[in-house]
């Protein structure tokens, strides 16, 4: 269970600081999936890098059962952007990166989880040699590897075009069908989120706050997208973000 | 718009030739090089009279070829000269750059150092450093390092400044250590620019060693090739055959610091190390 009380997150000194997330009180089941959806620059990375233990909450409090939250660990992965690949470092010496951090060599985790995904006739390559989906595929690899209970995602599939995108998408899907972490997925795209979130909070502009939560119990599907349930969800999420604009 | 202008991206294979092509390409270069400087030699003479002052091509290569048991021992004693001098700034220079890069308050320390040091012509303390240390090879090795050193030290401090941040929040969101970001990221990510420094560096370098070996240097058997040159300025052609000398030490140079960027960058050639 992750739980997030009042959380506050500021940067900057002195008259510089900027305060970026404003009182977010969240809570994420074990197993769950948490999409926030908000608009671009709103916040809601800082929060997701709060929750990764990156950055330190000024106010409030975050904790992943019961236990604060005080620098990274190794239950809790996080996939970033562009995958947050080393271009100097082979998809293989990639993938392992989080077990050797960690002093552990276990070899056959990473192997498993690169035959899971597709890769394992790739392991030689470099990120340059990779296709943008295989580049995501790598980053999601690395993020398994230590078997974590908390996936952490900063707008992973951003930039990729719609077809690999979707596919990515049911990757994710059937993952956190199948290893069943607790899954908070930050993004900006109404359908990522509607498709991903079991909840879908909705943040204001900057700094984030919850505007509201909206339920989207039918997920967990890979026709999901074809179904009405999607669709009005999606048309739930756009209200509830246009709301916040009209707000503004 | 013209689209015969347009020019793409041009994939790796193309972009880093193959050994075959790498050595054509030397080739050429060298031709071009000596065509110009027939051009250049032909013109001078005419110019002076029908006086030597630049040798032709062939003139300088058969003066370097009847002249090489003087020159190869100088030869040697320049390059080791100059590859200690690049070992001893590479390991202080590299290390103290990327510090400083990367920690502020030591970048807040040290780089006001550097900016009031560097600016100030190292060869003004040339003089100096023979009046206290002598003549011997420990102040010649000192002038060449103490001049690459603040390149080394300013490449480095420029590479690790422009990191990726994401490189940096990936290793850390897994659990890295400060040194662990250092030994995974930041070491990695500044390598080529580092190797692309160096090269920038060794011009400079054996100009210092030239410096070093014309002035600090009694005897012209053991001096180095600054020391060959300036023994040999009464005939251009066998000053030439040293000055040759010396292109051929940058060359090997250059291209063991393009060998050693393909053994350590191996990311950066990609197409062919799989092909």
């Amino acid at each position: 269970m992750i739980e997030l009380d009042g959380v506050v997150v500021e940067y900057g000194r002195g008259r510089r600081v900027t305060r970026a997330v404003d009182g977010i009180d969240l809570s994420v089941g074990e197993g769950e999936s948490l999409a926030l959806i908000g608009p671009s620059g709103c916040g809601k990375t800082t929060l997701l890098f709060a929750i990764a233990g990156l950055y330190q909450a000024t106010e409030g409090s975050i904790a992943i059962d019961g236990e604060p939250i005080r620098g990274t660990r190794r239950e809790i992965a996080l996939i970033l952007q562009d995958a947050g690949l080393l271009p100097w470092k082979t998809v293989w010496q990639n993938a392992n990166l989080s077990l050797k951090l960690h002093g552990d060599y276990p070899e056959k985790t990473a192997e498993h989880v690169l035959a899971e995904l597709g890769l394992s006739e790739s392991k030689q390559r470099f990120p340059t040699e990779l296709s943008e989906g295989m580049k995501r595929r790598v980053g999601v690899a690395r993020a398994l590897s230590t078997s974590p209970s908390v996936m952490l995602m900063d707008e992973p599939l951003a930039s990729l075009d719609t077809l690999t995108k979707e596919r990515i998408q049911d990757l994710f899907l059937k993952l956190w069908s199948r290893h069943r972490f607790s899954m908070i997925l930050v993004t900006h795209d109404i359908e990522e989120a509607a498709f991903l979130g079991q909840r879908i909070a909705v943040l204001t502009e900057r700094p984030a706050r919850i505007k509201s939560i909206v339920g989207n119990p039918a997920m967990g599907d890979l026709e999901y997208r074809e179904q009405p349930e999607f669709m009005e969800t999606v048309k739930r999420l756009r209200d509830a973000m246009e709301e916040e604009e009209v707000d503004e | 718009m013209n689209a015969r202008r347009f020019r793409p991206h041009l994939p790796g294979r193309l972009q880093h030739p193959g050994p075959l092509r790498y050595a054509l390409m030397y080739a050429l270069s060298v031709l071009v090089l000596v065509g110009l400087w027939w051009g250049a030699s032909a013109l001078v003479k005419e110019w002076k009279g029908g006086r030597e002052f630049l040798p032709n091509p062939v003139r300088a290569i058969s003066e370097m070829a009847r002249l090489a048991s003087h020159w190869f021992p100088n030869f040697l004693i320049s390059a080791w000269r100059l590859v200690l001098a690049i070992l001893i700034a590479f390991s202080l220079g590299y290390p103290l750059g990327l510090l400083i890069g990367r920690e502020r308050r030591l970048d807040e320390l040290i780089s006001p150092m550097i900016y009031i040091v560097y600016p100030i012509p190292q060869v003004a303390f040339i003089l100096v450093l023979f009046l206290i240390f002598g003549i011997g090879n420990p102040v010649k090795v000192a002038i060449v390092a103490s001049a690459l050193f603040f390149q080394i030290l300013i490449s480095a401090r420029g590479a690790a400044k422009n990191i990726e941040d994401t490189h940096v929040t990936s290793v850390v969101s897994a659990g890295a250590s400060r040194w662990q970001v250092y030994w995974h990221v930041i070491l990695p990510a500044t390598l080529p620019s580092i190797l692309t420094g160096l090269r920038v560096s060794i011009g400079l370098g054996m100009a210092f060693l030239y410096i070093a070996e014309t002035y600090g240097t009694f005897d012209p058997r053991r001096g180095g090739l600054g020391a060959f040159i300036r023994a040999n300025s009464y005939s251009a052609a066998q000053a030439f055959a040293g000055i040759l000398a010396m292109a051929l030490l940058g060359l090997i140079l250059y291209v063991a610091i393009d060998l050693i960027e393909r053994l350590v960058c191996r990311w950066k050639y990609p197409a062919r190390r799989s092909s």
